[in-house]
């Protein structure tokens, strides 16, 4: 009793003291709150492990086949094309199936489609549909892809996701069209969706010719952006209430109580091979993760993901909890930004930027001991990262370590910058700036780094903790010397992981870092079609990046998870993020308890 | 009476317009917008998003658009909640939480009010200390720190009542209690202190010494008299409880609109931090109207003119 009201009221406690950075982002692990962590495994699937096609049945079944879960937090959206947020994405997994999609080893598999032909210069794709409707009873035709996929990359839409057609011809062009000042007239906008090339010969052909031979573009095909969508849908007033939704996945919207509750039940009209066993899955909406483990632990909901990281030790040691512990492997990454300096105007004067100095950045990196780092602030849950790109992702380079945490190396290489940079001692450095969003639970991962340092080399560092938008501004802005940072895959591929979050001027690339022998490995990846040869490019581009200390990586992610054991038949994955198995509703059952 | 009356609920006008003018200038001049997410947004999306929202404009622009949609009762689109617009989500959450509102008022009332009574009619004995340890403790104690307590002992240990969520009456209870628990102790203390200064009035000496009933001086001439100034913050603690509380809707999963104080503010989901300021301000400045119309019904001294 003690112990676990300790827990809980620590969780709550801390989680209430600091409501203010309560903001969702797409993917797991990239606000890495208190919540994600990697263990000592590097080991794919971690934990009760299903097959998409064959559903395990061990027990009877329940006569009430219904899931319990948590999503924690109302959806922005069920529109497809405009999704973005997590609590999204958790839903519309249930709701629609794109044309290829992964399998639980990240495979890609037929799903919508059930073949495709790719042309001898890799550029067009020829897909075959299979007999399916929507839950409305329509047949699901090519044109509603067509129409899906125009919608997404159409400007007027304004899609967060768009960027994921840039691979089509004429993608592109419609890209830039979006910020176009001033902005592009309809007549423009439609000339160009015209020429974007995307095709339907007949209701079950979908062609798509590509600008540039294709490399990720079936990844990215995978996200829940691409699924087929009907025009008289999406165009109807309250398109994505429950009473008009529809939906071509193994489930349908049955309810959509704002801010309170969504009911799926099975799409009768599903085409996929497995049907779901479930008739209902209930989905609460707790913004609260310290709610949402109280009501795991009463039985209100069945799973919860990830466990938050105040209770992970209670319930390591509780005897019926421990038994309904797993860990997850999910495609994430905890990193530190140092500040590269590029294109940060304060930072044209090195001395006043220290971290611009690259022996500056390898001194932090070797002060590091990322294993204590990892034990004291997650609760030990993670792999140990001194790359970026996930393990099981082609082009990951797990071994590679260039920095191992050394201090004495450290102090070498401190001494090397502070030389370079003309300081006679780190104490002399101005304060250096370190930025985090507060409230997120990650006020001692910040602490234990800068307390690190100081001891290593007497550096002096302010920590800046945010609201979350305002951390995000100055942080682009190259604000801050250092900062916290994170990321989680939206589809498991290299150009997903380095593109954009290194590359000179990328969209993300909030450690301000350039380098063109980086950027030159990155585009000629990217034209690559040879997938081992692909996977060597970005292997050595990961390398340039360790090398050059370009940020302090730390750590993979591993997610906390608990399974009530009556839960049957997951397939988990390493891209799930709020429930277990997120993305096969349809295997789950629930056994007789 | 009736022109003062119109006089002050006219004064509520200059009022809303002088929050909505300092909110609004306030939430643009902090950092980030709404598109802000750890993975950005493309810099072209963003300015199309920009311009459909009219976040492009001059914030004048901005805020004369806003009005113009406020005073024909239109609230905007949500920023966050991209496929629906304030008044629904307003209207989704309202009664929710004006209900959890209401209940923990009666329930702060019935409790606080007679717990003050008590304490002071058993003045430095037993009662008292009983009654004005309760009220510490309540004053002291911060709601969420109840609401989990509430959770863990009836909840999480006893299965009483469900955790969260807000289906039916025994998901009401522990929010009403964890929501009623200040401004019980509040109530208390107010009516204790208010009720020990009336005792030693003339007044009632008179009519204690004239032979009434104790129980006739206390409700007829104690009670009614101490309960002027009680009254006086019970207008504000009605407005703060059926606006909602942030914490209480966020520890127990309920759907009401408290919860969009903050969240409002950190998603910058200016139309709809907009309405919820709108609205808290509209409920403080109506319900200070009509707890003045109780004086005068109370006290029959004052009079309005």
């Amino acid at each position: 009793m003690q112990k676990r009201f300790i827990g809980i009221f620590a969780s709550l406690a801390i989680i209430v003291a600091a409501c203010g950075g309560a903001t969702t982002t797409s993917a797991p692990p990239a606000s890495g709150p208190a919540t994600s962590g990697p263990s000592a495994t590097g080991d794919m699937s971690a934990s009760p492990s299903g097959d998409a096609s064959v559903p395990p049945a061990s027990g009877a079944l329940a006569a009430e086949q219904i899931l319990n879960i948590d999503i924690s937090g109302e959806p922005p959206t069920l529109d497809p094309n405009a999704a973005q947020d997590s609590n999204s994405l958790t839903v519309l997994r249930a709701l629609h199936r794109p044309l290829v999609y992964i399998d639980k080893d990240l495979e890609i598999v037929p799903a919508l489609a059930e073949s495709w032909e790719v042309s001898d210069d890799a550029k067009t794709f020829t897909f075959k549909l299979r007999d399916a409707k929507y839950s409305n009873g329509d047949p699901i035709v090519a044109a509603d892809l067509v129409y899906s996929w125009k919608r997404l990359i159409d400007p007027r839409t304004a899609a967060p996701y768009s960027y994921v057609m840039e691979e089509v011809a004429g993608g592109p062009e419609l890209l830039d069209m979006a910020g176009a000042e001033p902005a592009a007239s309809d007549a423009d906008i439609v000339a160009a969706l015209d020429a974007f090339s995307v095709e339907a010969p007949d209701e079950k052909t979908f062609v798509v010719t590509l600008a540039t031979p294709a490399t990720y573009f079936l990844s990215a095909m995978t996200l829940w952006v691409g699924v087929p969508i009907q025009e008289k849908w999406i165009t109807s007033e309250g398109a994505t209430e429950a009473a008009n939704y529809v939906s071509s996945g193994p489930f349908m919207l049955d309810t959509w109580e704002h801010n309170s509750e969504i009911i799926l039940t099975p799409n009768p009209n599903w085409y996929g091979d497995v049907k779901p066993t479930l008739t209902e899955i209930h989905m609460s909406m707790s913004p609260e993760p310290a709610q949402a483990m109280a009501a795991y632990e009463t039985g209100e909901i069945d799973m919860i993901m990830p466990v938050p990281g105040e209770d992970v030790e209670r319930v390591k040691g509780d005897d019926v909890l421990k038994a309904e512990y797993s860990e997850q492997t999910s495609l994430g990454i905890t990193y530190y930004n140092y500040n590269n300096g590029e294109g940060v105007a304060r930072c044209a004067d090195a001395k006043a930027c220290p971290t611009t100095n690259k022996n500056f950045r390898i001194a932090l990196t070797q002060a590091i001991d990322k294993k204590s780092f990892q034990d004291t602030t997650f609760a030990g849950l993670g792999v140990i990262a001194n790359s970026f790109v996930m393990p099981g992702i082609p082009g990951a380079i797990p071994d590679y370590d260039p920095y191992p945490f050394d201090l004495a190396a450290a102090k070498d290489s401190m001494d090397k910058a502070l030389g370079e940079l003309g300081y006679a001692s780190a104490a002399e450095i101005p304060t250096l700036k370190f930025g985090y969003n507060s409230g997120s639970g990650h006020e001692p991962r910040v602490a234990f780094l800068a307390q690190a340092w100081e001891e290593a080399f007497g550096l002096k560092t302010e920590q800046i903790g945010s609201d979350f938008s305002v951390f995000l501004t100055q942080r682009t802005a190259g604000d801050y010397d250092l900062a916290r940072n994170g990321w989680g895959a939206d589809y498991p591929h290299a150009n997903n992981q380095l593109g954009g979050l290194f590359t000179c001027g990328g969209g993300n690339n909030d450690q301000q870092y350039c380098n063109e022998a980086f950027d030159d490995l990155l585009t000629q990846a990217a034209a690559e079609a040879d997938q081992a040869a692909q996977a060597a490019l970005y292997e050595e581009a990961g390398k340039i990046l360790a090398d050059d200390a370009a940020s302090l990586f730390l750590r993979w992610s591993v997610t906390p998870q608990l399974i009530k054991p009556y839960v049957s038949g997951l397939t988990p994955t390493p891209m799930d993020s709020q429930i277990p198995g997120e993305h096969f509703y349809e295997t789950i059952q629930i056994l007789e308890h | 009476m009736i022109s003062y009356l119109a006089r002050r609920i006219l004064w509520i006008i200059p009022v809303l317009f002088a929050v909505s003018v300092i909110t609004f200038y306030l939430m643009h001049a902090v950092p980030g917008g709404p598109w802000d997410r750890e993975k950005r947004l493309p810099a072209a999306v963003q300015a199309r998003l920009n311009a459909e929202y009219g976040l492009d404009q001059p914030l004048y622009v901005q805020y004369i658009d806003w009005v113009g949609g406020f005073v024909q009762g239109d609230l905007g689109p949500s920023y966050r909640y991209q496929d629906r617009r304030v008044n629904d989500i307003v209207a989704d959450g309202f009664g929710t939480t004006f209900q959890l509102g209401i209940m923990a008022f009666v329930v702060a009332v019935v409790i606080g009010i007679p717990l003050g009574i008590v304490a002071a009619l058993g003045h430095n004995r037993p009662p008292d200390y009983l009654s004005t340890s309760v009220s510490i403790i309540g004053i002291a104690t911060p709601s969420f720190v109840l609401a989990i307590l509430l959770v863990i002992v009836f909840s999480v240990q006893l299965r009483w009542f469900p955790t969260g969520g807000w289906k039916g009456p025994e998901t009401w209870v522990l929010p009403t209690l964890a929501l009623a628990g200040f401004p019980i102790a509040v109530i208390a203390r107010y009516t204790r202190a208010s009720m020990l200064e009336v005792t030693r009035k003339d007044y009632i000496r008179t009519a204690q010494s004239k032979g009434l009933q104790r129980g006739a001086v206390v409700s007829r001439h104690m009670v009614r008299n101490a309960l002027i100034p009680v009254v006086t913050i019970l207008g504000p603690t009605l407005a703060f409880l059926v606006t909602g509380s942030f914490i209480i809707e966020r520890i127990f999963n309920i759907p009401g609109v408290g919860q969009f104080y903050l969240s409002s503010i950190s998603t910058r989901d200016y139309s709809l931090l907009m309405a919820m300021t709108m609205l808290y301000a509209f409920a403080v400045a109506f319900l200070n109207v009509v707890v003045d119309v109780l004086y005068a019904y109370i006290d029959p001294r004052i009079r309005y003119s």
